[in-house]
């Protein structure tokens, strides 16, 4: 499915589900599989997927990530670039508005109580998170172990809280390596 | 350093951070623009990820517009959005070439387990240092322990911002 797709219909597609899509950057990659895929037919299912597998190697923000590579996809570096700035536009567009013309309410007391409700909100959404990624990757004691680790060095260390990602993923590369060296011994032995 | 070139090495840390879903950023913006920098106050930090979180478009996206317009104008905006995503941009495209490889490398797995579990603990430590700011008695208590709760209840199947915005109503009648 090698298509020709304009750069013009690159750019409005990404920005049109930058524009209309609330909730974060998951919630918008699954919308672009939907137009791109299944409503366009611009890319097939599998190359969607095995490049959202990609997006979620790099960090970033994900919906970024993930335009760029299917950007990259149908239209080469620049189509790339034009899906990116496709994705991002609207988002900074709305903020600036939202500062320019909302900020000076912000000090209203109705305004400040609907705000404090909201960052409640996001206290509850946090320990929500917390406990489904536990649920999820927290299934045994050595995974809990680790967790412990990274998160008491940020904690009694007071270091910056990126630390706690660079510990795990270093005692968990070489631990996970030594088990590894184990069972292709162990492999080789049977054999 | 000038205001804009620190922007610019924040929110390029706070984009390298950022590994597995919008709300990893919340404990880095914290510590780099509340804690280390002091450009936000910390409610404001509050106001600027409900902000972010109820408008349209990647969270880490909304919420560096919003902080770089609030500490250096529509510079400091343009600035912050475009390091947000450098990182990850110039990575992909150094890398995109050799992704095939690269995903199903077992050494770049083994690292990924790694840092997935780094994450958990990095969303742990939010909930608390961003929770214990946030929180300043039982009423404070009650409404995030009922955002938390319908949550669990519901299970992905309402979408979060109704819950946000359920939530800033009764704040409204509430506080």
């Amino acid at each position: 499915m090698n298509c020709f797709v304009p750069y013009r219909s690159v750019f409005w597609t990404f920005f049109r589900i930058g524009l209309f899509t609330l909730g974060g950057g998951l919630v918008m990659v699954s919308v672009m599989r939907h137009e791109l895929v299944f409503k366009r037919r611009w890319i097939e299912e599998e190359d969607f997927l095995a490049e959202m597998s990609m997006a979620t190697l790099v960090p970033g923000v994900i919906a970024v990530n993930v335009a760029f590579l299917q950007g990259r996809r149908m239209r080469g570096w620049r189509g790339a670039l034009i899906a990116v700035l496709g994705t991002v536009l609207p988002s900074v567009c709305v903020i600036l508005m939202v500062v320019w013309v909302a900020l000076p309410f912000f000090a209203h007391p109705g305004v400040a109580a609907f705000l404090r409700g909201c960052a409640l909100a996001v206290a509850g959404q946090l320990a929500f998170t917390s406990y489904l990624f536990a649920r999820k990757y927290l299934m045994s004691l050595a995974n809990v172990a680790l967790c412990a680790v990274s998160f008491l060095m940020i904690v009694l260390l007071k270091l910056h809280p990126i630390w706690a990602v660079i510990t795990a993923a270093g005692i968990g590369y070489f631990c996970a390596q030594l088990s590894a060296a184990n069972d292709d011994s162990s492999e080789s032995t049977l054999n | 350093m000038p205001i804009l070139i620190k922007l610019f090495l924040s929110f390029a840390l706070i984009g390298v951070g950022a590994y597995g879903g919008g709300l990893v950023i919340i404990p880095l913006i914290q510590h780099e623009l509340v804690n280390s920098q002091g450009w936000l106050t910390f409610n404001e930090m509050t106001q600027l990820i409900s902000v972010a979180q109820m408008t349209p478009g990647p969270i880490a996206i909304n919420a560096a517009t919003f902080a770089g317009v609030r500490i250096a104008g529509l510079p400091g905006a343009l600035v912050a959005t475009t390091a947000v995503v450098l990182p990850s941009i110039l990575m992909l495209s150094l890398l995109a070439p050799l992704m095939e490889r690269i995903s199903t490398n077992t050494h770049v797995r083994q690292l990924r387990v790694g840092v997935q579990i780094g994450v958990v603990s990095l969303i742990i430590f939010a909930t608390w240092s961003y929770g214990s700011g946030i929180v300043g008695g039982w009423l404070d208590f009650a409404v995030s322990a009922l955002a938390f709760t319908g949550l669990v209840l519901t299970e992905g199947r309402v979408h979060p911002v109704l819950f946000i915005l359920a939530c800033g109503f009764l704040g409204l009648w509430l506080f």
